[in-house]
């Protein structure tokens, strides 16, 4: 049994490891969405920050110099995204689609100039380096708090966030605000909300998060930026939210199934054996989809939104 | 101003038609002047880039022009395909991105449909016909899942049509490719065996690669003109998309089945969006690879946004990407990377975005000119 621990430990800090990027993502819609603003260009700007925060790492040679670039490109797509969405109530599906597709050319452009390669970058420094990460030797025995030893500061960032958003939209004004925005921006602003005030700050808020995604990516797990390497990443963050309904707790739990069916893949392609063998790997693949998708029939059930999510808004004059 | 902006946002349906035309081509101007900036501030030449980029692009004549411009409608043909499997349900107020999934699972069926024993013996005549329904109908049914889940269950198309889009992949290549449908070791092929002379989409244009895709997506085209504008089926659905942000309910008290026409609405978007698969893999690569060169789905969500959903939009903005991508492997040889037409894609989509502001700008360019004819003429009259 004792032999067990390692392992199960080992496999949950696999899930976080996973669960890091995506959650960070799911977040950064749960801000931007609250408010009305729906952000599908979370899978463009993690890859935009990913790509960053190399760059910045690789010209200084320090991680969070990195760090700072991927927020400091972050603030710039939300920027563009507010200024879009909100400042000329252009559509915010057509905007984050813009984001997205200039994410896949750009990246690629920069990478050829900078790096002079195609598809990857060259290892830089990172958090993920056994000396920057947070060490909690007295965890490292004990089952499942075990996993909590060795992970990196995004991954504890990613955690701690979800607390303090919760916190913030629930528990505070500026989050009552930001729900309210959401809700009935027309109430809002007779309750004297500056309603674009609001929508301006959760949009840039969101794509900050969404960049610290990336940066979980190329700067936490691996040590360099790669073309695949936020592959769809954004858009599971995007369904995770949804599937949260707009929480940011929900957001977790929905990231926490999802893990868990990942490395649960892993795990079965690894070691099963009999009838679990003859299964195709596409199956075992396809499976945290499969069981997000019966999540949703099964438990979660009709997704409701913020009122006036997606639709921009514009002062009556 | 506020006037300006006012006729501009409420007037545009009536007396400014023509904006819906100029603001995509006013945004591809903008995009390619981005472009331009873009390439100079990296440090090479943009004139050099573009004379490469249009040279290769099938659009204009040159040198090796026949070729090119076969190039540019393959690759047009399937991102109209994909172009159509967005815009279709945008019209219903569906959001569909899973044209990717589509695209790959009508792939897999022309594949199968193309070697498997029972259909590759037929005359040419019957069996591409016969391939082309069950892609359809493959396509159609898989689109049809996010359309009715979003309608029974009231689970948003976004998350459904993302998750099917990995559940297709992962199903299909790490799966039917190196499993059931793999083909025998012997003949030392990966991927699926090479699909049967019949199933092969004619050439059009000796010595080039030009099949019929080109002209069965224009049919196609044709087809989804008429029934959005020409018939009630249509009607139903432009009423659902115009107005389904204010929740489902307008429609239905008018009664329309809404989830009956849902469901139809993914279903036929899932289906055009296979055709571009079938496209690829009947017209080009003759079988489906161990790894399917992906893209053209996510491309299909820019080509419906430029072509502003409309059929006609969405052939006109598919062959402008089809011709980008045709350019692109030149501007290489400006030692630029070639997925720079995907920048000026994606500025160029969000130019669109801002098509308020545009469309602010070409008012006030019009109006400004106006004024001062009228302040000429004023004078003159003085």
């Amino acid at each position: 049994m004792n032999s067990n621990i390692p392992f199960l430990n080992a496999s949950i800090a696999q899930a976080l490891d996973y669960t890091a990027p995506i959650l960070f993502a799911a977040l950064g819609g749960v801000m931007s969405e609250n408010a009305g603003v729906v952000n599908i260009a979370l899978e463009g700007m993690m890859r935009f920050a990913a790509f960053f925060g190399v760059w910045g790492s690789f010209v200084s040679g320090n991680a969070w110099v990195g760090l700072l670039w991927g927020v400091g490109i972050g603030i710039v797509l939300g920027a563009l995204h507010a200024y879009i969405t909100v400042k000329w109530a252009g559509d915010q599906i057509i905007s984050g689609v813009a984001i997205n597709v200039m994410a896949m050319g750009m990246i690629t452009y920069l990478l050829e100039s900078i790096f002079k390669t195609t598809g990857y970058s060259p290892p830089v420094a990172y958090f993920g380096a056994p000396a920057s990460k947070i060490h909690l030797a007295f965890l490292k025995d004990i089952p499942i708090l075990g996993a909590f030893a060795e992970l990196t500061i995004l991954i504890w960032l990613a955690l701690i966030l979800v607390v303090v958003l919760h916190f913030v939209l629930y528990h505070t004004v500026l989050g009552l605000r930001i729900r309210a925005v959401g809700e009935n921006p027309h109430a809002a602003e007779t309750l004297g909300v500056n309603v674009f005030k609001i929508k301006w700050f959760a949009v840039i808020s969101g794509s900050v998060l969404a960049a610290f995604g990336g940066l979980a990516l190329s700067l936490g797990t691996l040590s360099s930026f790669t073309n695949s390497m936020a592959m769809g990443k954004g858009f599971i963050g995007l369904a995770a939210m949804i599937f949260g309904k707009w929480t940011p707790f929900g957001a977790l739990g929905a990231i926490l199934i999802f893990a868990g069916a990942q490395v649960l893949q892993l795990f079965m392609q690894g070691t099963a054996t009999g009838f679990a063998k003859l299964i195709p790997l596409g199956f075992y693949l396809s499976l945290p989809y499969m069981l997000t998708i019966g999540a949703l029939i099964g438990v979660v059930g009709k997704a409701v939104g913020p009122a006036s999510d997606g639709v921009p808004y514009k002062k009556e004059s | 101003m506020k006037d300006v902006l006012k006729r501009v946002v409420f007037g545009k349906r009536e007396k400014y038609w023509w904006m819906n035309a100029l603001v995509p081509l006013v945004s591809i101007l903008l995009a390619f002047i981005v472009g331009a900036i873009f390439i100079k501030i990296t440090g090479r030449s943009p004139v050099v880039a573009y004379k490469l980029l249009f040279g290769a692009s099938g659009l204009f004549p040159g040198p090796y022009w026949k070729s090119h411009f076969a190039e540019m409608l393959i690759a047009s043909s399937m991102y109209i395909a994909t172009g159509f499997g967005f815009a279709i349900a945008a019209k219903g107020g569906l959001f569909n991105i899973g044209a990717e999934g589509h695209f790959i699972v009508g792939g897999i069926a022309a594949a199968y449909l193309g070697y498997a024993k029972p259909f590759a013996g037929l005359p040419k005549f019957i069996h591409l016909p016969l391939i082309i329904v069950g892609v359809m109908l493959a396509g159609g049914i898989w689109g049809a899942i996010a359309g009715y889940l979003k309608a029974k269950r009231g689970i948003h198309e976004v998350i459904t049509t993302i998750m099917l889009n990995w559940i297709a992949l992962y199903l299909i290549e790490a799966w039917l490719v190196i499993g059931p449908m793999e083909a025998a070791v012997e003949t030392g092929i990966s991927g699926t065996p090479y699909i049967s002379l019949s199933a092969k989409l004619p050439k059009i244009l000796p010595p080039t690669r030009l099949n019929i895709s080109i002209i069965i997506i224009l049919a196609v085209t044709f087809l989804i003109w008429y029934l959005f504008y020409k018939t009630t089926f249509g009607y139903e659905i432009r009423t659902m998309g115009h107005t389904l942000i204010f929740g489902m309910e307008a429609p239905k008290a008018a009664g329309i089945n809404v989830e009956r026409r849902t469901i139809q609405t993914m279903f036929i978007a899932g289906a055009v969006a296979a055709l571009g698969g079938a496209f690829m893999v009947l017209g080009v690569l003759f079988q489906y690879p161990p790894i399917f060169e992906g893209g053209y789905g996510f491309d299909g969500i820019a080509v419906a946004l430029i072509g502003q959903n409309e059929p006609l939009g969405v052939v006109l903005a598919g062959i402008l990407i089809g011709a980008l991508r045709t350019g692109a492997t030149t501007v290489q040889l400006a030692h630029i990377p070639k997925t720079f037409p995907s920048i000026i894609e994606g500025f160029t989509v969000g130019f669109i975005a801002l098509q308020m502001l545009i469309r602010y700008w070409i008012m006030k360019l019009i109006q400004g000119r106006k004024k001062s004819v009228q302040t000429e003429m004023g004078e003159d009259a003085k």
